[in-house]
């Protein structure tokens, strides 16, 4: 027989399950509905427990019900817990792809097709980003973008390895264009290797276009 | 601050420190402690972070001044200048990172109190303030508006816990003492109380360490 908090503890399963995952599974909208129906349906009970009392109950005089209030009351508080560290663990990863600067809807989108919002909330191969999500995304990443943007000469998104060498040997893994450097263009092709200002190449690297060599 | 500027500033050849230099050490003082300490360090209200943009941005056109000339030699200065740019460059990107991730990670405590406010830059609370209220936003559409009203807060205490969670004040760090002081650290069993001198290195909670660094005596490492 299922018991108060089982749902959440599935949920806090996806979470940590997804702490050691490089990308983000699907979002479990049935679970988080079911878990919030479950504390709706405990506040209505503990309403209507209370209710023949009329705000004048007295837990020693009618210890079962104070027991079932008490029991009641923590699996709400339980359920929510669950919840927020549920969609906290989310947000995170969701934050570190948006510093990494990988372009997170695109990724969700690629890994179903379609990011609309009514087919990802079946949850069922499509988007694993909820709506709610998405949209937390879009904010994040116009805030990092304000927050970076005082900062125009560190660039924040970039490297946190201390720098060794200011050249680099990279080779090209995917067709990338031309780049502009101070030392002039060059055309990144496929498979070819080049000797180039670590600085300037940054970006790319981080992208998977580019790997450093040695 | 450490002995030597102490020892510097009644020096009278202390002027002689190029105030760029006294800078980078500031800097570097800064990165380790805040790396290294569990909780949130007190942004530095000297200014020390508009000179140190401005030494960047002269940097910077001083590259891109003597990029144009062809010379062998400049080209040699040219590379160390760039070298050295990118490593100051790093220190105040993992510097502003370091103070970004503790931020984020107990966003409320530091904005429950005006003294833990004060801590952080005017930038960084502006994005802590925004970071929260996004957060709280998503919650509530993903879930919480269809809570009962008296479980929707983010800050309660109920059972004498609160939901706030904040730094472990007690965990253990490294300190080089600076002065011959007497440093006091509790253990688990029994407080401990030695008398120790300069250029000692010891390991103690940061609760404990925290007044010798803020009065000076010693420096995280």
């Amino acid at each position: 027989m299922p018991m108060y908090g089982d749902l959440g503890n599935k949920l806090v399963q996806h979470a940590k399950r997804t702490q050691n995952l490089a990308h983000l599974p699907p979002y479990q909208t049935e679970l988080v509905r079911a878990v919030t129906r479950e504390v709706r349906d405990l506040d209505k009970d503990v309403a209507s427990l209370l209710e023949p009392f009329q705000g004048s109950f007295d837990p020693s005089a009618d210890q079962a019900t104070a027991c079932t209030l008490l029991v009641n009351h923590l699996s709400m508080r339980r359920n929510k817990r669950c919840l927020l560290a549920y969609h906290r663990t989310r947000t995170d990863k969701l934050e570190e792809l948006v510093w990494k600067g990988s372009d997170v809807l695109d990724l969700a989108g690629q890994q179903g097709g379609g990011t609309n919002g009514a087919s990802a909330a079946d949850g069922g191969g499509s988007s694993s980003l909820s709506p709610q999500e998405e949209d937390y995304v879009r904010q994040y990443g116009d805030l990092l973008a304000a927050y970076k943007g005082q900062w125009t000469d560190i660039d924040l998104t970039g490297s946190l390895e201390p720098p060794r060498d200011l050249f680099i040997d990279v080779r090209v893994l995917k067709d990338a264009g031309e780049i502009q450097t101070e030392y002039g263009a060059i055309n990144l092709t496929k498979n070819s290797q080049f000797y180039v200002r670590q600085g300037d190449v940054e970006r790319l690297i981080a992208q998977g276009y580019l790997q450093k060599l040695g | 601050m450490d002995i030597d500027d102490i020892l510097r500033e009644v020096d009278p050849t202390f002027h002689a420190i190029p105030q760029e230099k006294r800078d980078l050490q500031e800097l570097t003082r800064a990165w380790i402690a805040e790396r290294c300490a569990p909780e949130l360090l007190p942004w530095p209200a000297n200014g020390l972070f508009e000179r140190i943009d401005d030494n960047i941005k002269r940097q910077i056109e001083k590259v891109e001044e003597m990029t144009g000339d062809m010379d062998p030699k400049t080209n040699f200065a040219l590379i160390v200048i760039q070298t050295e740019l990118e490593r100051y460059r790093y220190l105040v990107r993992s510097y502003l990172r370091a103070r970004i991730a503790k931020i984020d990670r107990h966003t409320l405590h530091y904005l429950s109190t005006d003294d833990l406010r004060s801590r952080l830059s005017e930038m960084e609370l502006a994005y802590a303030t925004h970071h929260q209220a996004l957060l709280h936003n998503h919650y509530l559409s993903s879930f919480l508006s269809s809570f009962p009203a008296n479980l929707q807060n983010l800050n309660d205490a109920s059972a004498g816990i609160s939901m706030i969670e904040t730094p472990d004040l007690e965990s253990a760090v490294f300190i080089r003492v600076l002065k011959n002081t007497l440093v006091q650290g509790r253990g688990v069993d029994t407080d401990d109380a030695v008398e120790s001198d300069e250029s000692d290195i010891m390991i103690l909670r940061w609760a404990d360490a925290k007044p010798l660094v803020e009065a000076g005596s010693a420096e995280l490492v």
